[in-house]
């Protein structure tokens, strides 16, 4: 990319550049203002050469647009029109004299009748004289960039502000290859080779350009915005009406393409309307996406309960689909318009046209690919998972373990977790085990255990398995046996959930136990199913039971089927209990939290006792006096005896941020302070007192050792 | 999505604020960017690392839960499964797909029903018991298995580092 030199150059700063353009612009008007000061100013200029020359190259941007139908110019066509412009130019230079001798005279009559002008006239004459000499042109140009940078720069100060790194990184990319892409367009493809029509095309490009920075722009300010919840609205509106106005904007751009193809034909009018229609689905897409996040939080905001995003999942994911294609779509057709156009014989430009029309057909395939994915897993969730019934939904009052949210719907797997429609599909299409307690799913139960069997003869080997749902080797579809892979779980990491243990699908389970003690024929059946309860593979079952794990109890008894809920607690169960408890006790805490913010009457009286005694003192003031509130809400923490007490959550940003930080100094205060007491024979340090209390100060004092 | 990823982290925090496991305290580095967390996690105690407070950067993708967070020390760290730019090398916080040290069990990494609160508990016992098989930091393995005491001496300078005292 080009940008990697251009970034080297140094470039001016904004206020010199402004300066430099409105002083060349004022001299520029000077200039023109005293050639125009005599009346006759027309007779005195030497505008034979300049009017002739940008009168011809006028009478041949005619005749170019004329030829805009047909191909380019091969080298007769070439020879032929040069030809033709010799001729002209002759019969030009001829006419020329007819109407300067014309103008000679009216001038002179005019001259005759009122000795001075009027305002106007000398305005219009002032614009005249500028259009037609070069250097004022150039100046007018110049100006107009500088316009445009000035707007540009004057909208970011408005709506954006100060821009973060990672976007003046986007926009300096986006920038670079949209100039890199228009250079190659108009002198490599289209082959304009006449000065005002460069000059139309380039301004056309700049505008453009300068809208797609700006949308650009907007999507990366929209994605950081949607990173925070406390977002002020005015930020969020400001964004939006500038989105609003790029898409009005690009919407009357099309209209003028469109003026423009009826002049100039069917080619000129898709090459600039490719453009537009891009920008236009650029900025909806985000402003529906935006539109979507506003939603989304608003419903977050005002009760956790309402149960938004199950449903909206698949309209979330068909607009994001429907956008992203059109935009593919449009730009494949732009560039492929581009190719046909020049003819497709080799050069440069159409190198890099086709690299990049291969890249978009990778990109539309690969979304064509991402969609068939989505598809199948919808078409599978629907025929193996059932919707969890009411009773499920009763029993298992837990959130949606994905997105932490109450379940009104709920889909069920195999192994009795129920998680959100939408949750589990894009957890799915990204792998294929249950999130809670890696049992593998298929397609067909019955192949898992077909699966499982021949896996037990060769445990070695497939300890890892494959573990992709996206696979498009399409062997899952022909021989429909899928390529599975059930997990092995680790029962002896302690900081993982536990499955809990249900008595869903026994049948399952005890096909499974089975198959173990047929290794194991000295383990009770009803020891093995506990296990595999807790476990949900048989690998796993299989290696407690090698590592000796699995105790046979010392009264033997038959087997069951109600025992299951006793069997449970078996003593195999080697894994930290406490820790299961804790993490269902947690999670259902956090299901009725969102209705449970502390009330926070004197957070700054707090502040005050804070400040004025001891970071250590405080605390214990905190903690034993009332200042939280709601009693039954203490009565419910202490439950948890090993939990110590929180802080409230507060609902303000600026205060959450405060109590953080104050549970940070706590924290590392409280550390000091023990890790001294119990060091002190090993350190000679000043007492706790003078201990300096942040530790970024005294960090830098320090010389490590 | 990146409203459902925002819920989500907004549960998780107020759930570690109200309810945070002991020597851990996790949140948002600032209100205006929810992605990007800091934790301060005590060191175990009866470990080398007993009595160090060490600080912690978490980046959250933007398909949170669904991918996992990022973790990194931002304090000098020592242990075998930390890099020594401060990444932190677990399974917990892998993604089933890959397998960058080729050995871990899927059924050990992530998964969305993980959260901060787990991946901290895990990176606390990883501070308990370092695993000297995933060498992020092969001199500090080395050491951990042939020099324990050197290892604990270094491990005891981090500490007293960590805490701002002199050394």
């Amino acid at each position: 990319m080009p940008t990697v030199i251009v970034d080297r150059i140094p470039l001016p700063n904004l206020k010199i550049y402004t300066t430099i353009s409105v002083l060349l612009l004022s001299g520029c008007l000077y200039y023109s203002v005293r050639a125009t000061s005599d009346p006759y100013w027309r007779l005195h200029t030497n505008s034979s050469t300049v009017t002739t020359s940008s009168f011809l190259s006028q009478a041949e941007g005619i005749l170019r647009t004329d030829e805009n139908g047909k191909s380019v110019m091969t080298g007769i066509d070439g020879l032929e029109s040069k030809m033709q412009r010799m001729q002209k130019e002759i019969g030009e230079l001829t006419e020329r004299i007819h109407p300067a001798e014309l103008l000679y005279l009216e001038l002179i009559d005019g001259h005759a009748k009122n000795e001075t002008r009027t305002l106007g006239r000398h305005l219009k004459d002032i614009a005249t004289f500028m259009s037609q000499e070069p250097i004022c042109v150039w100046t007018l140009i110049n100006m107009a960039y500088c316009c445009l940078i000035l707007v540009g720069k004057s909208i970011q100060k408005i709506v954006f502000g100060d821009l973060r790194i990672s976007e003046q990184q986007h926009l300096k990319d986006k920038f670079w290859s949209f100039v890199f892409y228009k250079f190659i367009f108009i002198f490599g493809v289209i082959n304009v080779q006449f000065m005002h029509e460069v000059i139309l095309w380039i301004a056309w490009f700049s505008i453009l350009g300068f809208l797609h920075l700006l949308s650009q722009l907007c999507k990366d300010r929209f994605e950081y915005l949607s990173f925070s919840p406390t977002t002020p609205s005015w930020s969020h509106l400001r964004l939006v009406s500038l989105l609003v106005s790029i898409l009005s904007l690009s919407g009357v751009m099309l209209i003028i393409a469109i003026c423009i193809g009826l002049f100039a034909g069917f080619n000129t009018f898709f090459f600039m309307s490719a453009e537009c229609i891009l920008l236009a689905l650029k900025t909806s897409h985000v402003l529906v996406r935006y539109a979507m996040f506003l939603y989304d939080m608003r419903q977050g905001g005002m009760a956790s309960d309402v149960v938004s995003w199950d449903k909206r999942g698949p309209y979330a994911y068909y607009t994001e689909l429907v956008f992203d294609v059109a935009e593919l779509v449009v730009d494949f057709s732009h560039h492929l318009h581009m190719l046909i156009w020049s003819n497709i014989f080799l050069s440069m430009a159409n190198l890099i046209v086709i690299m990049q029309l291969r890249y978009l057909a990778n990109d539309i395939q690969r979304k064509f690919k991402k969609h068939r994915n989505y598809l199948w897993v919808q078409n599978h969730m629907e025929k193996s998972y059932p919707l969890a019934s009411q009773d499920d939904l009763s029993e298992n009052c837990d959130n949606c373990a994905i997105c932490w949210e109450k379940m009104e719907t709920a889909r069920k797997l195999p192994c009795g977790h129920l998680f959100h429609n939408s949750c589990l599909q894009s957890w799915l299409e990204q792998d294929t085990s249950c999130p809670t307690c890696r049992l593998g799913l298929s397609v067909q139960n019955t192949a898992i255990q077909r699966d499982v069997i021949d896996r037990i003869d060769e445990p070695e080997t497939n300890v890892r398995g494959n573990n992709h749902f996206f696979q498009f080797n399409g062997s899952r579809y022909v021989s429909w046996l899928p390529n599975f892979s059930v997990e092995v779980t680790n029962i002896n990491t302690v900081l993982r959930p536990e499955p809990i243990p249900t008595t869903t699908h026994t049948s399952q389970i005890r096909n499974m136990a089975r198959q173990v003690q047929e290794m194991f024929p000295r383990y009770p059946l009803s020891v093995i199913i506990a296990d595999l309860q807790l476990s949900r593979s048989i690998e796993i079952t299989i290696h407690n039971i090698l590592e000796g794990r699995l105790n046979i109890p010392a009264r033997l008894q038959e087997f069951q089927e109600d025992d299951f809920q006793e069997m449970a607690n078996a003593p195999s169960t080697s894994n930290g209990n406490n820790v299961n408890d804790r993490d269902s006790a947690s999670s259902s805490y956090g299901a009725n939290s969102a209705n449970e913010y502390y009330a926070s009457p004197d957070f700054n009286s707090m502040q005050d006792t804070n400040s004025s005694s001891s970071v250590e003192s405080g605390y214990e003031i905190e903690r034993n006096s009332n200042i939280f509130g709601n009693q039954n809400d203490l009565l419910r923490d202490d439950s948890f005896e090993d939990i110590p007490l929180g802080d409230r959550f507060s609902k303000s940003s600026s205060e959450r941020e405060k109590i953080l930080q104050r549970r940070k100094e706590i924290l590392l205060s409280q550390a000091r302070k023990r890790y001294m007491e119990k060091n002190k024979s090993e350190l000679n340090i000043p007492p706790a007192s003078e201990v300096v209390r942040h530790r970024s100060k005294t960090s830098m004092q320090l010389t490590p050792e | 999505m990146a409203g459902s990823a925002l819920r989500r982290l907004m549960a998780e925090y107020r759930q570690l604020t109200l309810n945070p496991p002991e020597g851990i305290v996790a949140g948002p580095i600032s209100e205006d960017n929810f992605f990007e967390w800091e934790a301060l996690i005590a060191g175990p105690e009866g470990t080398c690392f007993e009595g160090g407070v060490f600080p912690a950067k978490l980046v959250f993708p933007p398909d949170y839960p669904l991918s996992p967070p990022k973790m990194k020390f931002t304090c000098e760290m020592f242990h075998p499964n930390i890099f020594a730019d401060g990444r932190v090398c677990i399974s917990i916080l892998h993604a089933p797909g890959d397998d960058p040290m080729g050995y871990e069990l899927s059924a050990e990494r992530w998964s969305p029903v993980q959260s901060v609160e787990k991946i901290l508990l895990s990176v606390v016992s990883m501070l308990a018991e370092p695993n000297d098989e995933s060498g992020a930091n092969v001199d500090a393995a080395i050491m951990w298995r042939d020099n324990r005491e050197e290892f604990n001496k270094i491990a005891r300078r981090i500490v007293r580092k960590t805490l701002g005292l002199p050394s």
